[in-house]
């Protein structure tokens, strides 16, 4: 058993080789969806795929034998709302959780900005929240089913293992290749991308030659009536 | 060092990351920035109001008591350390300010959107894609629903705002 020194070291370092790797690589959460969505490209959503195959893969394998510390608390359609308001956020501010620290890392006020508000949205948010009750509906966070207060209890891969008597990694498995299988979609869509703007450079590249040949040409000479 | 030097293939770092994160998974639990950025909002606005007042409000005293002793705090401030370490070694630490009115205005509100949206499902983007999602949560199904949803509504109002 780890002590709280020992998590607090931990973390840190993870989260100091996170800082590390996102500053080298550009990778940003936000641009994995925005520029997917705006300029159809595809290079941070690529290798979030990729971690979430590995992940997806590790976490089950490790639930299956009963290790690791999946994350417990109450599902409800609360996290459908709140992950829409971030989502139009983290548009918004140019910056996900993780962008916003490493982006204020390397000096970027706005970002240091972005995490001042993130904390005041916080702050005054959690105002309006107890232990019982989220804020749309009343005492609804008791880890049960509750139809009046749109949540859905708790459900993972431990629970599917435990209901279905199947182990976690299968399910892991299913849900890494329908992930693998979205990755090898993007990638056929920029091949197909590439390949449709090799086509219009080579068709362009084409008329200009024909047009640049015809200029070569000696220019007729004018049919002067005589 | 070379690997200072250039840019860094995102699916060979967030790879690696991913593979850090199993060992964290194991240690603690999986990846997640939301849980710090909710302790480091407590312990802020606790050293503002202090201990007294903060116990009043349900949600700090029952739910997220403000301490230091939590460990996702420590992943928030690595990832800026980690980022400024890199950034200077890397010769691409420089003070960047946003220069006109409205980037202003969409950085607060979006801000405070991405502060709520937290607080309200308590997750963040990244317990949602690389945290629950992976461990087949039926909330990181949900989670990132609405984020996909939200990303695209905001993008499409961030792009009518460019046009405009």
């Amino acid at each position: 058993m780890i002590t709280t020194d020992g998590q607090c070291v931990a973390a840190f370092i993870f989260g100091t080789t996170v800082g590390v790797l996102v500053q080298r690589s550009r990778w940003c959460n936000t641009a994995a969806l925005r520029d997917a969505m705006l300029f159809k490209s595809y290079r941070n959503t690529k290798a979030l795929l990729v971690a979430m195959i590995i992940l997806t893969i590790g976490f089950t394998t490790m639930m299956t034998f009963g290790n690791g510390n999946p994350m417990r608390f109450d599902v409800g359609i609360n996290q459908f709302i709140g992950l829409f308001l971030f989502g139009i956020g983290m548009v918004f501010a140019g910056a996900c959780t993780v962008s916003s620290w490493v982006k204020t890392g390397e000096g970027n006020i706005g970002a240091l900005w972005a995490l001042l508000f993130l904390i005041v949205g916080l702050f005054f948010s959690s105002l309006m929240w107890s232990f019982t009750f989220w804020p749309l509906a009343g005492q609804t966070m008791t880890g049960q089913p509750s139809a009046a207060g749109l949540q859905f209890g708790w459900a993972d891969a431990l629970t599917l293992q435990r209901d279905t008597g199947i182990p976690a990694v299968v399910f892991g498995l299913i849900q890494a290749a329908a992930l693998f299988g979205l990755y090898r979609l993007i990638l056929r869509r920029e091949r197909a991308t590439l390949e449709a703007e090799r086509k219009a450079g080579a068709s362009t590249s084409q008329s200009t030659t024909a047009t640049q040949g015809a200029a070569s040409k000696p220019a007729p000479s004018p049919v002067v009536p005589t | 060092m070379d690997f200072f030097k250039k840019s860094l293939d995102p699916i060979v770092a967030l790879a690696i990351i991913a593979i850090f994160d199993i060992f964290l998974f194991q240690i603690v639990g999986a990846w997640t920035v939301g849980g710090g950025e909710t302790m480091i909002a407590g312990l802020f606005v606790k050293s503002l109001i202090g201990a007294k007042a903060m116990n009043r409000i349900p949600f700090w005293h029952m739910v997220f008591k403000p301490t230091w002793a939590y460990w996702k705090i420590y992943i928030s401030l690595g990832m800026g350390f980690g980022a400024l370490v890199s950034a200077i070694l890397s010769k691409e630490f420089y003070w960047r300010v946003p220069k006109h009115l409205s980037e202003w205005v969409m950085i607060t509100i979006g801000g405070l959107l991405m502060g709520i949206g937290i607080r309200l499902s308590f997750v963040c983007n990244v317990s949602t894609f690389l945290g629950l999602t992976p461990e087949m949560n039926l909330g990181g199904y949900l989670a990132v629903s609405g984020l996909v949803v939200g990303s695209w509504v905001g993008t499409w109002v961030y792009k009518k705002i460019l046009e405009a």
